[in-house]
């Protein structure tokens, strides 16, 4: 695999952001995982990825921190082309209605995990959107078959195409 | 376009292996024959090795041919004692050969028996009276999906096939060896019952093209006589294997398959296309026609009923049919400027016997397609067996149509590693069998397909020839 696809997390407190990684754990073979304390520090951190040749294929994201807000930054995101594509998630229990309405409409939010959340749902959430991400880019699903959801990634090998040789 | 060392070395090999000719002359072949053989070297290299994808060597192949070694190209314009020079037609005519035709319509079919469904109801629908004992059910999954390969493409029936077993996998404790056997029996199935038809896999498609270069058309009806005892032996001795090597622990498997048929006019357009262009294709030897004429009925009829749509057709996988094309019209070179005469001529197979060459054949196909393609395989081995049986050096014993069976069926016996064919690859993609499990269930199932591939050219091929 010459591509790495991260994911990346962007929490303003510390133990929050320790429980969240700590509960991706899973992942973290498959897809790096980066973390943000910030907007600011976010922003580099996706820089970075794509310097590196690399992408991101999700951001967990908090809503209410210091400097730019969790909203703002994934709409940022989602404006510039070569990011727009990576799936986005709000992990908050701060972001009123205004908030979350923008976010659906100008940043295509895929999800909202409402805090507390559970190690099983936060897993489930990142499957699917991951799993959705892999098909999107078309990337070769084989890789993501042991992690993903591997009935959806062979019903998508069954549909498209793939031949003997 | 970025190339890493492997792919220059590739891409070097093969450049050499096509000008070494060039440079030295070879007794007893043509000047053209020499060409041929560069042409077949940089094949041989950049098929083997892979530096491109290897339906755009098939292409190049082609091209090669028509600007070196037809009529129209720059050596050979004049027909000369030793080399009469083909039209440039033939070589791309095998773009559209009666092979290439039949491929599109299984193609075709498929497809739209995936866009509606068919693949997965047949499944539901054959799978129910295997039962809940897992050996029952084991049995019933590798029928069923050896069953599908026959008509669909083998890696299309693995991934429907996946979404099958996968939860059913999933209710299984994980320490159950089960899981193992389960996620083995789907890609040896699909590589095995890839046998039983003409379109059933790519290396049929060679052999076939093969013969009917040599003037012999081999019926459809007539194939599936021919490899459908070999399968079911092939496919029983498998589940027997798989069922001892992983014995299951769990008394009971469920299966949930809910789901109804498609009752939409397209679907049951396409469900009247599929029994009609199969029932027509296996009647070939009462009625005479042709089963790539029959190939055209799907076609015409689907597309002109728009059950399937310009999309559809532009996202069947043309690449299958560029790299069998190729490798037939590497074959007419190899024929007519004397090559694979030559290279036959040059080894001494008197010194084998007929069952020793059978072996040989046999053993290498299965060899070599563990590490290659299955057509590529099929398609480095064809042209030598053929002028081997046609020149008669080898004794009259060695049928040209019984040597091809042989290469062709053995290249689908191949299923030792991931990297053997794409349903190996898709099963180990899912994290439960260790490449040491595929290694030993897949080399059992080589050597005797190896074994029963010989006893069936010694025996029950030749009774159903002559």
């Amino acid at each position: 695999m010459d591509r790495q696809i991260y994911i990346l997390v962007v929490e303003d407190e510390l133990e929050v952001m320790e429980a969240l990684v700590n509960d991706l754990e899973q992942f973290e073979e498959f897809f790096p995982i980066e973390s943000a304390n910030s907007s600011e520090e976010a922003k580099q951190v996706v820089k970075d990825v794509y310097a590196a040749g690399n992408e991101i294929g999700l951001v967990l994201c908090d809503h209410v921190m210091p400097g730019q807000n969790g909203v703002d930054f994934l709409i940022e995101l989602q404006a510039n082309n070569a990011q727009h594509e990576a799936k986005k998630v709000l992990v908050t229990g701060q972001a009123g209605l205004e908030d979350t309405i923008q976010a659906i409409n100008n940043a295509k939010l895929d999800y909202y995990i409402a805090k507390p959340w559970t190690k099983e749902q936060l897993e489930e959430v990142v499957t699917t959107q991951l799993t959705n991400y892999i098909m999107e880019r078309k990337y070769n699903p084989m890789q993501y078959m042991m992690i993903l959801d591997s009935v959806r990634l062979s019903e998508y090998m069954r549909t498209h195409k793939i031949t003997d040789h | 376009m970025k190339l890493n060392k492997k792919q220059l070395i590739g891409i070097a090999i093969g450049l050499i292996g096509l000008i070494i000719p060039f440079f030295f002359h070879l007794e007893g072949l043509s000047d053209a024959g020499h060409v041929a053989l560069g042409i077949f070297f940089l094949a041989a290299a950049y098929w083997m090795l892979e530096p491109f994808p290897i339906y755009a060597t098939s292409v190049l192949v082609i091209f090669l041919q028509v600007i070196l070694l037809s009529q129209q190209g720059f050596l050979f314009p004049e027909s000369t004692a030793e080399y009469s020079p083909n039209n440039y037609t033939e070589f791309i005519g095998t773009l559209a050969s009666p092979i290439i035709i039949l491929f599109l319509g299984g193609f075709v079919l498929a497809d739209a028996a995936v866009k509606y469904d068919l693949d997965r109801n047949l499944t539901r629908i054959l799978l129910s009276p295997f039962g809940k004992k897992p050996g029952s059910i084991l049995l019933g999954l590798m029928v069923v999906t050896a069953l599908l390969s026959a008509f669909m493409s083998n890696t299309a029936t693995t991934a429907m096939m996946m979404t099958v077993i996968l939860p059913i996998m999933a209710r299984i404790s994980k320490t159950d060896p089960l899981r193992i056997g389960l996620a083995l029996s789907i890609p040896f199935a699909a590589n095995i019952g890839g046998i039983t038809t003409p379109i059933g896999t790519p290396p049929n498609a060679v052999v076939i093209g093969a013969l009917s270069q040599q003037g012999i058309n081999i019926p459809f009806g007539e194939w599936m006589i021919l490899a459908t005892p070999l399968v079911v032996i092939a496919l029983l001795f498998a589940w027997f294997l798989l069922l001892k090597m992983f014995k299951p622990e769990a008394a009971s498997v469920e299966i949930d398959m809910s789901g109804k048929f498609n009752t939409s006019t397209n679907a049951i357009l396409l469900y009247l296309a599929f029994g009609a262009t199969v029932l027509f294709w296996v009647t070939e030897s009462f009625h005479g026609v042709k089963s790539a004429i029959i190939a055209l009925i799907p076609v015409v009829f689907l597309s002109l009923s728009g059950v399937i749509t310009k999309e559809d057709i532009r996202k069947l996988p043309w690449e299958v049919l560029w790299l069998v094309a190729g490798g037939i019209s590497l074959g007419i070179s190899m024929k007519s400027t004397g090559l694979a005469e030559w290279i036959v001529g040059s080894i001494e197979w008197s010194a084998f016997g007929t069952i020793a060459l059978l072996v040989v054949f046999a053993s290498v196909s299965v060899l070599m397609s563990n590490f290659l393609s299955n057509t590529v395989t099929a398609t480095l081995l064809i042209p030598l067996a053929v002028s081997l049986a046609t020149s008669g050096i080898a004794g009259d014993g060695f049928n040209l149509i019984i040597v091809s069976l042989v290469i062709g069926v053995s290249a689908s016996m191949a299923m030792m590693l991931p990297i053997s064919t794409p349903p190996n690859a898709i099963a180990m993609s899912t994290g439960t069998i260790q490449t040491s499990n595929m290694a030993k269930a897949g080399i059992s199932v080589g050597i005797f397909g190896i074994i029963l591939v010989v006893i069936y050219a010694l025996f029950y091929w030749p009774f159903i020839l002559n």
